[in-house]
């Protein structure tokens, strides 16, 4: 895959290239402020962008505002975003414009080379992968929603299911059957009143719409 | 005329308060002799101060009688009488409000009667606004505003003699600082401390056994790969905490959203992530300049420890918060409709958080006020001045 990588941490940057060209990507082009994000990604059109949230100059939320506007611009282009930290508003209005080709992660996790890459092919063939703590945070901050009603395991499957990994993933790391999983899936889009939907990307924003509404009632 | 006659009324028992307060503080002369005559015996220093603060009562209910009428406070600026007998001595002796209270305590014992004029007054009016009202067919009685003037020209001359002296309200001004700046500095310093204790325990202590996990993991390379490997995954979930255990101790110091989005999208992150249904009312704070940094911290701060409270203590499910830009500077409100009952003094338990509020309002010179009765709600109010 041809990525453009946008980090102003010049040690993260080379770990970042590292990873990606070891892993068989080729690494186009790398921004270290965010006046050049847009126009490096307009000039070589990567599959997938990797972006850091703070950028200079300000060292605010640059990045995402890249991310966002590189959308707008090049529509359906896949950006991956990385932070020191998440937070839900973010992950809100990265998910806005729809969940497909979305990734948002710490930086933790690229540590877990795997892990990374998968999430990278995953979004760059227009998936999703939420960070767990996102996910945990939406999922845990509130009693008294539907959401009591789900059995332990269903939550688990939720949980993973709003990260954004698909069913065979879900039912390798639970160790359980793809059957089963359709199941649990089928239980929870029950128990909270959503229309099933096919796997993918849908599925994601279906169930983390569901997150968000049930918290701003 | 009615209204006339009810602000006349008003007036009277206004002035008869005062004359009733001359003719108590007339008494006081005595007092005021035998401390005088035991001063010069040395044998009743010691009741100097007590005068002096008794002295300080007297003006005292005069502010607030004069207040009660004109309905402008008149500050007081004193310094607190404390510590042994010397001190005591010198404090009263030389705290300018004595000067000040001496002062009007004389002047009031030459107006301090005035209010008696009041009677003839009265006496004057019945005949008078009588016939001028009642046969002349005038709207506005002569007399009886006379009456009102002379209880506004007691007030006018209260006000005048125990407004503190410039300097009295400077020395009263530095003392509020040098305690607000004692206690900022100590907020600081245990801050410090504890970001320390949280980095000895937490993430350096994690990188210290990441460190020995990839030395002992180079050292089963060749021989025993499997432990190798072991050695170097939990070196790598040791190296994760590290990084959460970072990532805390930073949104401790000062949360990253805060620098991102300024206090208004700092504080909707903190309402979602609460638990609580929380109503945010930022008003031009959303999108217009953006407080100082201390400020926006301070604020902060209060809202999360307010909504922390609320939703562990309050037993209530909703909430509100409200920003909003003042004429000098920034007001938070935080309300909940839980069962109330939190007050700032028990440390340990319930309120924790109040203390800490209210020291970390008070070092940018703000008010901070807590309203709790039992059975609810509880409403935090903070002002922080600052210039926009």
């Amino acid at each position: 895959m041809r990525v453009v990588i946008a980090e102003d941490n010049a040690l993260l940057r080379e770990g970042l290239v590292l990873l990606l060209t070891s892993a068989g990507h080729e690494v186009v082009a790398v921004a270290a402020a965010e006046p050049e994000i847009l126009p490096a990604l307009l000039a070589h059109r990567p599959d997938i962008a990797v972006l850091d949230v703070r950028m200079p100059p300000g060292f605010r939320d640059e990045g995402l505002r890249a991310a966002l506007a590189a959308r707008r611009q090049i529509p359906g282009l896949p950006v991956l975003v990385l932070s020191q930290y998440v937070e839900e508003a973010y992950a809100a209005e990265l998910l806005g414009g729809g969940a497909s080709g979305i990734g948002y992660l710490l930086k933790d996790r690229v540590g877990r080379v795997e892990e990374f890459l998968d999430a990278l092919d995953r979004v760059a063939a227009g998936g999703t992968a939420l960070d767990p703590e996102v996910v945990t945070e939406l999922l845990t901050r509130r009693r008294g929603t539907p959401l009591d009603s789900l059995t332990p395991r269903e939550r688990e499957v939720l949980t993973l299911m709003a990260e954004g990994h698909d069913n065979t993933t879900i039912a390798a790391t639970l160790v359980i059957t793809e059957r089963a999983v359709s199941k649990h899936i089928g239980n929870v889009f029950l128990k909270l009143g959503l229309p099933p939907t096919d796997a993918g990307h849908r599925r994601v924003l279906a169930v983390l719409a569901h997150l968000n509404n049930a918290t701003d009632r | 005329m009615r209204e006339t006659v009810r602000r006349a009324g008003r007036a009277t028992v206004q002035l008869a308060l005062a004359v009733g307060l001359t003719a108590f503080s007339f008494a006081f002369i005595t007092v005021l002799l035998i401390t005088a005559i035991g001063t010069v015996a040395a044998v009743g220093i010691w009741l100097l101060p007590e005068a002096v603060l008794l002295i300080r009562r007297i003006a005292g209910a005069k502010r607030s009688m004069v207040a009660g009428w004109t309905g402008q406070e008149i500050p007081e600026a004193y310094q607190p009488i404390t510590g042994p007998l010397r001190d005591r001595l010198r404090i009263a002796v030389r705290d300018p409000g004595t000067f000040v209270d001496g002062r009007w305590m004389l002047a009031n014992y030459a107006y301090g009667c005035l209010g008696l004029l009041a009677l003839p007054l009265w006496l004057a009016a019945l005949p008078v606004d009588g016939i001028w009202c009642g046969l002349a067919r005038r709207r506005q009685p002569l007399v009886l505003p006379l009456i009102s003037r002379l209880a506004d020209l007691d007030a006018a001359w209260s006000t005048a003699l125990l407004k503190p002296s410039p300097k009295a309200l400077l020395a009263k001004r530095v003392e509020q600082l040098t305690q607000t700046r004692a206690g900022a500095i100590a907020a600081h310093s245990a801050e410090l401390r504890r970001i320390e204790r949280d980095l000895h325990d937490g993430a350096q202590a994690r990188l210290v056994a990441l460190s020995m996990r990839i030395g002992l993991a180079k050292r089963a390379y060749e021989r025993d790969p499997a432990a190798g490997r072991r050695l170097l995954d939990e070196a790598q979930e040791h190296a994760e905490e590290a990084l959460a255990e970072l990532r805390h101790v930073v949104r401790g110091i000062h949360p990253p959203i805060l620098t991102d989005r300024g206090l208004a999208g700092a504080v909707r992150a903190l309402a979602a992530s609460s638990g609580l249904d929380v109503n945010v009312q930022a008003g031009e704070l959303e999108d217009g300049p953006r407080a100082p940094v201390a400020v926006e911290s301070a604020a902060y701060f209060v809202v999360a420890e307010a909504l922390t409270n609320a939703a562990k203590h309050s037993g209530s499910r909703r909430a509100g918060v409200q920003l909003a830009r003042t004429r000098n500077g920034l007001r938070v409100v935080v309300r909940d409709d839980g069962k109330g009952g939190a007050d700032g003094r028990d440390g340990e338990t319930g309120g924790t958080g109040l203390p800490g509020m209210r020291r970390r309002v008070a070092a940018l010179d703000g008010t901070f006020a807590v309203t709790s009765p039992a059975g609810g709600p509880t409403v935090i109010e903070a002002e922080l001045p600052c210039a926009w």
